[in-house]
């Protein structure tokens, strides 16, 4: 589980995702490597039908590969069972949907607890943990608030809020900008920019060109198929 | 506190849709209120007719024409014997030797009149002396018809306690002359009040010596015999003895079959518990029945709610829910949705049985274990009915969960 620290975080080891539409057999990945180590701000780039999504859902243990291994923080992936495919995403993983994600129902706060809740840590500490991971988006006085009451701009950062709160391995964005005005997306784009200068390693999914220029590396996907993999 | 957590999650998600929710469970609520509500009935039938039915000692029994018949052709072939009459009840009383008192009862309706005030359909029993040793009945004042005015015919009359209250209000009873149909009575005696509710209770009943009332009323219909055993008697060989005479004062061979019925009280109480198992019977299967109707609409509106909230339960797990923490939310909403269902019906079965109190001469009151048994019903079938949902809310795919809708 404690790995030395110059081994990647996350490494991907001939990651092939095949999917069967009626007879014929669908690549969305084809041998795809990569390694992305700690504290590292990595974007991930393609046109769609590029395995882009695919690589997305592999990262974040939403889905396992067809074939290759997977090792996030030290675990063999590709082995885990649902329930600890759950665990490590509670874990070791913070999402960031371009939709935000958040329980309509409940407030800002209570869409930040809900993983430490999964994790089944103490009320005290959640609460702690959640005015922190809260007052650090600079939502403190929305707290209360419930997602429809709150802007685009406000609900992706409660998002980032819930994402940061368990302290995981690995923010990982899908688009995060996508659903944003241009103001707001740099808004956003600036608490990630934040988020990596604090020691997080940051993964982004996008399309944009101009979104993907704020990591420090750039992973081109074409056809299931890293196209180029560069630094900014 | 992951527990609560999923309560208050499910109480919001059931108070967001009130009408959708309120529907759902009006079987569990029709369930639990007839639990609540018959149980309460039959207790206080239970409490009425013990008291009510259990009038004589358990050393008395009764010869009359019909017995306790349960087919409309078993009445119509007893309702065609000929009539118990008093001569059989004299003749056989000096012949018993297992039983100590032989008393004749005919039954009357008549309205009965004092002064201004009158009472319609009263039950007159006209009795043979000894009525007073066949069955319990206290005097609150005055004295019981003596041997002699039973035997001379006078028209005296001892009242329950409700002619009583009807008929004179404040005033003493004690040498008033009271109307029973034409026929002018003297009161001399009133039986102490015992409470019972039903309209022929004791309380309500006028006693005459059978002769004034046979000399007024006619001689016609069928007299019931009362036979109390003798002190150390055994009830069966009393009853046999009896019976065995009866038949031979109606012209039967001892080895006929009886032409008249005996029955007790016991039996009585008996018919009557063998009548309300039945309905607690019926009872079962109301309750079953809306049960199971009241589980599948939960069931299938858990499964509306799953399909609704595929996106939610897609965060849930995204964001790290395992499998046992989703069936474990969907559970406790649909238990929590069946529970206030039961609790929606232990209100209005509460209700209802205050009403059947109020409005009907049965003491309903509720009981404590029927609301728990009907909270515990309606609780199970939403953990039961609620499985199959949760279950199914548990198995989406995360990423197919994500793309939903919502």
């Amino acid at each position: 589980m404690t790995p030395q620290s110059d081994s990647p975080l996350l490494l991907m080891e001939e990651i092939s995702k095949v999917y069967r539409v009626g007879q014929e057999e669908v690549y969305a990945l084809r041998s795809v490597s990569l390694a992305i180590g700690r504290n590292e701000y990595v974007a991930i780039m393609g046109p769609s039908g590029s395995g882009k999504s695919t690589m997305m859902n592999l990262i974040g243990c939403l889905d396992t590969p067809s074939s290759g291994r997977y090792l996030l923080a030290g675990r063999a992936v590709q082995e885990l069972d649902e329930d600890e495919l759950a665990a490590i995403r509670n874990r070791e993983i913070g999402f960031v949907f371009q939709t935000f994600n958040l329980l309509p129902r409940s407030t800002a706060a209570g869409n930040v607890e809900l993983p430490l809740i999964y994790r089944g840590l103490p009320a005290a500490e959640r609460k702690r943990r959640v005015a922190g991971a809260i007052a650090r988006v600079g939502l403190s006085d929305r707290a209360t608030h419930r997602p429809n009451q709150l802007s685009g701009g406000q609900r992706q950062r409660v998002a980032i809020a819930r994402a940061l709160v368990t302290e995981p391995s690995l923010i990982l964005a899908d688009e995060p900008t996508g659903n944003l005005d241009t103001a707001t997306g740099e808004e956003i784009l600036r608490a990630f920019a934040e988020i990596h200068r604090g020691g997080n390693t940051v993964v982004l999914v996008t399309h944009e060109e101009d979104v993907a220029r704020h990591a420090q590396r750039i992973i081109r996907l074409r056809d299931g198929r890293v196209e180029s993999d560069s630094a900014v | 506190m992951k527990f609560l957590e999923a309560v208050r999650l499910a109480l919001s998600s059931l108070w967001s849709n009130r009408l959708r929710s309120f529907l759902t469970v009006i079987g569990n609520v029709v369930a639990v209120l007839s639990v609540v509500v018959v149980v309460s009935v039959i207790q206080g039938l239970d409490r009425f007719v013990a008291k009510e039915i259990k009038t004589t000692g358990a050393d008395v029994f009764c010869f009359t024409k019909i017995g306790f018949v349960m087919d409309y052709e078993e009445f119509m072939r007893q309702l065609k014997r000929p009539d118990l009459r008093l001569d059989q009840a004299e003749q056989i009383a000096p012949l018993l030797r297992q039983s100590e008192v032989v008393v004749p009862r005919l039954d009357r309706e008549l309205s009965v009149r004092y002064a201004s005030r009158s009472a319609r359909s009263v039950r007159i029993a006209g009795v043979g002396a000894g009525y007073d040793r066949v069955a319990d009945l206290p005097l609150a004042a005055g004295r019981h018809l003596g041997e002699l005015e039973i035997e001379g015919r006078e028209a005296v009359a001892v009242v329950g306690d409700g002619i009583r209250e009807k008929l004179f209000l404040n005033e003493d009873p004690l040498g008033r002359s009271i109307r029973l149909g034409r026929q002018r009575y003297r009161v001399i005696g009133v039986i102490e009040k015992r409470g019972g509710t039903m309209d022929e209770s004791r309380d309500d009943q006028i006693f005459v010596p059978i002769s004034a009332l046979r000399r007024q009323a006619g001689g016609r219909g069928s007299i019931d015999i009362y036979v109390k055993a003798a002190a150390g008697a055994s009830l069966e060989e009393a009853q046999e003895e009896a019976s065995l005479q009866l038949k031979i004062a109606r012209g039967l061979d001892p080895w006929d079959e009886p032409d008249f019925a005996l029955v007790t009280d016991e039996q009585a109480y008996q018919l009557y518990e063998s009548a309300s198992r039945g309905i607690y019977g019926l009872l079962v299967g109301v309750v079953s029945l809306s049960l199971l109707i009241g589980g599948i609409v939960i069931m299938n509106i858990m499964l509306v709610a799953v399909t609704e909230r595929t996106r939610e339960i897609g965060i849930r797990k995204a964001i790290g829910a395992r499998r046992q923490d989703i069936v474990a939310q969907f559970l406790v909403e649909a238990v929590v949705l069946a529970f206030f269902g039961g609790l929606l019906g232990v209100g209005l079965g509460v209700v209802g049985a205050l009403l059947v109190a109020k409005l009907t001469p049965l003491p309903a009151s509720v009981q404590l274990w029927s609301v728990l048994v009907g909270l515990l019903l309606a609780s199970s079938v939403g953990l039961f009915f609620g499985i199959y949902p949760a279950h199914r809310a548990s198995r989406l795919a995360p990423i197919e969960a994500l793309r939903a809708e919502g």
